[in-house]
């Protein structure tokens, strides 16, 4: 168990572009395939067809090289070729990985999701305090009542105040109930 | 003279001035808070400009631009963390400047630097952007495509290290805007058959997923490693220098305002770019460089006045062509066309008087930002203690209405969470995003270019290089590529002749 993660960690820059091209690689033949088989070429000259496929192997193209740039990182194992080479910008520390990551991805779509869910159904205002408590209380583990009571409280008038009544934006009312 | 006085009216009607003053306001907290920068202050914006008239709109979007870019120095100078990228070369002497007990002063220089930045940067984009136009006047399709082409792979080539990753983000970018209906034959690409997909992904429902986001993500992140904020002194307000200070360093302002117009004015490069070089410049250019890194004032001025700079210089592509060169040029371009002004040439025949507004725009934006800073440094420093994760939370709400907002659609909302993960995962692949911005952006006139120009040769290919405006344009984009990839390929060689049998280290091994 502990071997792949070793060996990734001697070269992660190349691991990870190993990865990135493969991935892309896949979803670039699958949509060239797609193209293909769904778009019509066109009457005459270079039709709707002619961009979305050619971008697509494209795309196939450079993601190959990716793949082929990150496997010849990984079959170099010298550890002193990694760090210091292109990685400019990535934040300081180990990323975060595992399912400590998964959770704050999946916790932070899902929350994206179902405030629209709520803004549809529920209105603005019970969606707006009911995320901002959620998030709080849930996800990111606040168990202070008080505090997270008030930031939804505030959070909701302050974005009522600016949206509707200064910038006069239409807030959604909800189409469960006919309250407001 | 009367279209001057046209757009001064309209600029300066109460509701004008009083977006610019918010936007400003917006800009420079944004600006100043690390890990938000002014471009996710501008996905965040854009959607409420829709309900404003265009003037205000537009006034609200230059001054969080502009507002953004110099707010990035407070927390350079204060905390020693750059408030945007473009305030990283800031760090280097604001930080020691407060360490010795300057930050006052350090504040009010960089302040000032960046408004002067900002004027030699307006006036050299006055006179530039009309030359430029006049030029672009006589553009058919062919030549339009081409300058496509050549901005596209400057984009590609200088946003990141790395070439290939670049171009790979700048396909997908293209990729994605060729779902929907096709504009020229009408055909549905890509949609499965879905009514939603037929208008295509929306441009602002991209911006907000790809940099709104990822950071909120990235905030949690931080909050589960419990990562502590660095906090800012209690006790700080800005003080300008005297004008014999500002004088003497005047002729140093000026190089690095024209050092960072001009990296401006080249679509891909940036803030940041513009910052390092007028750094080194002015280090190198100093009787006494040792002082540089020690808490230099001639560190402070250089990269504040160069970054500033970099606005004027991004809105001469944008204007003149209608290329933005950066992703917030990327949403000011957004929110132009949505108030029905094309930028390019013909923008300076049909709305002269929106050219003259968006200068004098600009000018009330500094106008703004200098007292904002100057007036109201004490109260949004504390802004800077208000954890990250609780602004996430913020963020998530304007995230999420933000993209409701732009059709009153709740589907947006739900493709805003799904980019978002995808716009993560590129970012954990290092594929850099500023060029899929790009590519959504420039995608549809690109293709609709090429194709017409086809259309109009009758299927004969040599119309891309029968004009010479044209021929110039691709060769310039063969060399731009050819350029990056003989640079990547000398790097790869290299790379194999140090490759010597290294002893297996364990030192830059991170915790499991």
């Amino acid at each position: 168990m502990a071997r792949p993660a070793a060996a990734g960690s001697r070269n992660p820059a190349a691991r990870r572009d190993a990865i990135t091209g493969a991935v892309l690689l896949v979803l670039a033949v699958a949509w060239s395939a797609t193209v293909w088989l769904t778009v019509s070429p066109g009457r005459f000259g270079v039709g709707p067809r002619a961009f979305p496929l050619y971008l697509g192997l494209v795309l196939a193209l450079l993601s190959a090289l990716l793949l082929l740039t990150g496997l010849r990182g990984l079959r170099r194992t010298s550890a002193a070729a990694a760090p210091a080479g292109d990685d400019g910008d990535s934040p300081a520390g180990a990323p975060l990985t595992g399912w400590p990551l998964v959770r704050i991805l999946g916790s932070v779509t899902a929350i994206m999701a179902a405030y629209g869910f709520l803004m549809q159904g529920a209105g603005f205002v019970v969606a707006t305090a009911a995320v901002v408590a959620v998030t709080m209380w849930f996800a990111l583990g606040i168990r202070r009542p008080v505090m997270v009571l008030a930031t939804a409280a505030g959070i909701t008038a302050g974005t009522w105040l600016g949206f509707g009544v200064v910038l006069g934006a239409y807030l959604p009312r909800g189409t469960w109930y006919a309250l407001f | 003279m009367d279209m001057l006085l046209h757009a001064l009216a309209a600029s300066l009607a109460p509701e004008t001035v009083f977006a610019v003053a918010v936007g400003s306001l917006l800009g420079v907290l944004f600006g100043a808070i690390p890990g938000l920068t002014f471009t996710v202050a501008m996905a965040l914006v854009v959607p409420v400009t829709f309900s404003l008239p265009s003037e205000p709109a537009i006034g609200l979007l230059l001054g969080t631009y502009i507002g953004g870019m110099t707010g990035g120095s407070v927390s350079a100078i204060l905390i020693g963390i750059p408030g945007t990228p473009s305030a990283a070369a800031t760090v280097l002497d604001g930080y020691q400047m407060t360490r010795r007990g300057r930050a006052s002063i350090a504040l009010g220089t960089a302040v000032a630097a960046s408004a002067v930045g900002g004027f030699v940067s307006l006036v050299v984009m006055m006179v530039s952007v009309d030359l430029v136009a006049r030029l672009a006047m006589r553009f058919g399709p062919a030549e339009t495509f081409a300058l496509l082409l050549f901005g596209l792979s400057t984009i590609c080539g200088l946003s990141e290290k790395s070439f290939l990753r670049g171009l790979i983000a700048g396909v997908l970018g293209l990729m994605v805007m060729t779902i929907g209906i096709d504009a020229l034959d009408g055909v549905q690409r890509l949609t499965f058959g879905t009514v939603t997909l037929q208008q295509g992904v929306n441009l602002l429902v991209a911006m907000i997923a790809l940099f709104a986001v990822p950071h909120v993500i990235d905030a949690f992140v931080q909050y589960y490693r419990n990562e502590k904020q660095v906090d800012a002194g209690t006790d700080v307000r800005a003080e300008l220098p005297s004008p014999g200070e500002l004088l003497r360093h005047g002729w140093l302002m000026l190089r690095c305002s024209l050092i960072g117009t001009g990296v401006g004015a080249i679509p891909g490069t940036g803030g940041p770019i513009a910052a390092f070089l007028a750094y080194s410049h002015a280090r190198k250019s100093s009787r006494t460089p040792e002082r540089f890194g020690k808490g230099a004032i001639e560190g402070v001025v250089a990269p504040e006045s160069a970054n500033n700079a970099v606005t004027g210089g991004a809105m001469i592509p944008l204007l003149s062509l209608g290329i933005p060169g950066d992703p917030a040029t990327a949403i000011l371009l957004s929110a132009l066309l949505i108030h029905g002004l094309i930028p390019g040439p013909m923008l300076f025949i049909e709305h002269p008087d929106t050219i003259y507004g968006i200068y004098i725009l600009i000018i009330l934006a500094y106008v703004f930002v200098v007292a904002i800073q100057l007036l109201g440094i004490r109260f949004f420093v504390q802004l800077l203690r208000v954890p990250a994760h609780l602004l996430a939370v913020g963020i998530i709400v304007m995230c999420g209405y933000g993209a409701f907002s732009i059709r009153n659609s709740v589907f947006d909302v739900y493709s805003v969470a799904v980019l978002g993960l995808l716009a993560y995962g590129l970012i954990q692949a290092r594929i850099p995003l500023t060029p899929i911005i790009l590519g959504l952006v420039l995608g549809p006139a690109l293709e609709r270019e090429f194709r017409t120009a086809l259309i109009l040769s009758r299927g004969e290919a040599d119309i891309f290089i029968s004009s010479v405006p044209s021929a110039l344009f691709l060769g310039l984009a063969a060399l731009v590529v050819g350029g990056q990839i003989l640079r990547s390929l000398r790097g790869i060689l290299a790379a194999r002749k140090a490759e010597t049998p290294s002893h297996a280290s364990a030192d830059t091994e991170p915790r499991p």
